[in-house]
């Protein structure tokens, strides 16, 4: 049994007796004391856990025995014993702090009970104080706890370099991180609790945080969009930005921005399409340097042969030599128009003319080429297409493009008796529109090829191409409004089509469409 | 009687420019406008030379020179290529048909990049042709 330690303060050696052997009997641990001083260092010495001591007492009475014991432990719990009928005193007693009274003579039974209530007293304060320390300890546990979370995610957010900016309830910035002090150029101090977060971001940002403000539980977050903020200098600042409401329950309490800055990314991006350019010029040059370079073996090649003529006065090598020099410098003349054509905008010039016609013409153009190398040139020509309002140069300068490509295939098959053709066809298409399309069932193409197609100056025919030929064809059509398809298979063949919208009569209608074509 | 020696070329203009270079160094010109025909005719006409151009539609000079290397009738045929591509990109050609399993045939006598100088040419078809 605890709590079992009492002193007992008593002028009178009969009751100290009496009561201490009664009490001993019962199971306490009693320490005597005959006056309220030698009581008192008892008290020091033994801390007895429950004071017993008479209020009337020679020299230092039961009511200073009472103050100092609660002074040295406020714990303690001090019995005052009175005089029969002396509430007066026992009142007066209790309230210095006393737990409990009981009157003399002092009884068994009273003594017991209001030894058993001031040991219950002292289990409670002895829990409470267990309590009140596991307390203070959780607590100040958790408080660490929280603080070290606290501190943890300060760091996070300050070492973050996305950019981080919160808002209160009502759009007041109260976070402002030095990620967010790069993209925006202002500082923590600027804005913390001075502004709201209508200043800071863009319009369309601001609106959706005002529009979740507004509905609640409508929105939490949005996803990484990338928009254009306004840094402090009025710099325009791209970023990827992100954002949600901060919810407690169901009310909004705030929101939370995240902005990754992509001036770098953007900056290498640029450098990257610059160096593509570059290589791609380089590249241009290159290829064009060569080609020039054939011609040039074929202007010389010719001189050669005219002057050999001349020597010998030989009529044939005249000949021949002078359509060596005529073909070459229709080889110039044909590279200076794609370039020009190529550099140019163009406006469409349009006529009134029969497409049937101008497949006919370019046909006629190449018959002798296809002939040459037995490959059936074939004409399917829609009846249903009649006069129509069109640019018919460009018509004449893309299927030229498309027919010689397309014997240009037969060629460079490398498949064995094959039936070579190259087939031109019309169509009257829905809406104003005519199909025209070249197919071949030559060496086809690779899906690596067709995606290089109308990229610039890209040729599989080695110096005998300029890489100009789709370019200028693709440039055509959508400067007439039109769009050109390809379709291909290695070893199979190729189907260019040609979609070009015309006016039965010539008006504005048409060039709108063409210029609408140019934007895409 | 002269000398015949072979050309084998799809491009116009250089078909009639070493037609001339060769008539006027006393040779014979031959003409073929592609390997196949370039073949038959090397069989048939037994030439001294054969100028041959690597890019072409068709059965390729590159395909050609392995069957002329390969033929125990031609292979001794001196062969001078006239190109448009580098000597390298040729002769990297013929490595990567041999690594296929073809066997190994040994270096033209001359290659020749374009353009070429018609004295140049002269000269070179005369080391080979005695």
């Amino acid at each position: 049994m605890k709590m079992n330690k009492l002193l007992l303060i008593d002028d009178e050696e009969g009751i100290l007796k009496v009561l201490s052997m009664s009490l001993r009997h019962e199971g306490y641990v009693v320490h005597t004391a005959p006056n309220g001083r030698e009581g008192l260092a008892v008290f020091e010495k033994e801390h007895p856990h429950v004071v017993l001591t008479d209020l009337k007492m020679p020299g230092m009475d039961g009511f200073q025995v009472l103050r100092r014991v609660k002074e040295i432990d406020p714990d303690a719990e001090v019995i005052v014993i009175t005089g029969h009928g002396d509430m007066d005193s026992a009142i007066e007693a209790l309230r210095y702090g006393a737990s409990d009274f009981i009157n003399k003579p002092v009884r068994d039974e009273a003594l017991r009970i209001a030894l058993d209530r001031a040991r219950e007293k002292l289990e409670m304060k002895r829990q409470l104080r267990a309590y009140t320390t596991d307390l203070e300890q959780m607590c100040q546990i958790a408080t660490e706890e929280v603080r070290r979370k606290s501190e943890f995610q300060d760091k996070l957010i300050t070492s973050s370099n996305d950019g981080i900016v919160a808002t209160d309830e009502s759009g007041t910035i109260i976070l402002f991180n030095p990620g967010a002090e790069k993209i925006f150029g202002y500082s923590r101090r600027e804005l913390v609790e001075k502004k709201n977060f209508a200043d800071l971001y863009p319009d369309e940002v601001a609106e959706e945080f005002r529009s979740g403000f507004r509905r609640k539980r409508d929105k939490r977050g949005w996803g990484w969009k990338e928009v254009n903020i306004q840094a402090k200098g009025g710099e325009p600042v791209p970023v990827r930005f992100s954002g949600a409401l901060l919810y407690e329950g169901d009310n909004v309490i705030g929101s939370v921005g995240f902005f990754q800055d992509l001036r770098e990314i953007r900056r290498l991006q640029r450098e990257l399409v610059q160096s593509e350019r570059l290589a791609a010029i380089g590249q241009t040059v290159a290829r064009l340097a060569h080609y020039i370079k054939n011609i040039l073996t074929g202007l010389q090649g010719g001189m050669y042969v005219v002057n050999i003529g001349l020597d010998k006065d030989d009529k044939d090598k005249l000949k021949a030599g002078w359509t060596m020099v005529q073909r070459n410098i229709g080889r110039v003349s044909d590279l200076v128009m794609d370039l020009l054509t190529y550099s140019k905008e163009r406006e469409p010039e349009y006529r009134d003319c029969f497409p049937n016609d101008i497949v006919e013409d370019v046909c006629e153009l190449m018959e002798a080429k296809a002939a040459q190398n037995k490959i059936a040139l074939v004409r399917d020509l829609d009846p249903a297409v009649g006069q129509v309002t069109m640019d018919p140069s460009a018509v004449h300068r893309c299927l030229l493009n498309l027919v010689s490509n397309a014997i240009d295939a037969c060629l460079f098959d490398l498949s064995e008796n094959k039936e070579w053709r190259v087939s031109v066809k019309t169509e009257q298409a829905e809406d104003n529109v005519i199909r025209f399309s070249v197919t071949d069932n030559g060496a086809g193409m690779t899906s690596d090829v067709r995606k290089k197609l109308f990229s610039a100056f890209f040729s599989t025919k080695g110096g005998k191409g300029t890489g100009l030929g789709l370019l200028v064809t693709h440039k055509l059509v959508q400067e007439n409004g039109g769009r050109i398809e390809v379709a291909s298979e290695p070893g199979r063949g190729s189907t260019f089509t040609i979609c070009l919208p015309y006016r039965r009569d010539a008006g504005d209608g048409i060039r709108r469409r063409a210029r609408a074509g140019k934007n895409h | 009687m002269s000398k015949k020696i072979l050309s084998v070329d799809d491009d116009p203009d250089i078909i009639v420019f070493v037609k001339t270079v060769l008539e006027e160094n006393g040779y014979t010109p031959l003409i073929a406008k592609n390997g196949e025909t370039g073949l038959a005719m090397a069989k048939v006409e037994k030439p001294s030379l054969i100028i041959l151009d690597v890019l072409m539609p068709k059965q390729s000079g590159i395909r050609m020179y392995r069957e002329l290397k390969n033929d125990p009738e031609l292979r001794d045929i001196p062969v001078i290529i006239l190109s448009g591509i580098a000597k390298r990109t040729f002769l990297r050609s013929q490595e990567a048909l041999t690594e296929f399993g073809d066997e190994p045939v040994p270096e033209p006598s001359a290659y020749i990049e374009k353009p070429v100088d018609p004295q140049e040419l002269a000269e070179i078809i005369a080391r080979f042709v005695k």
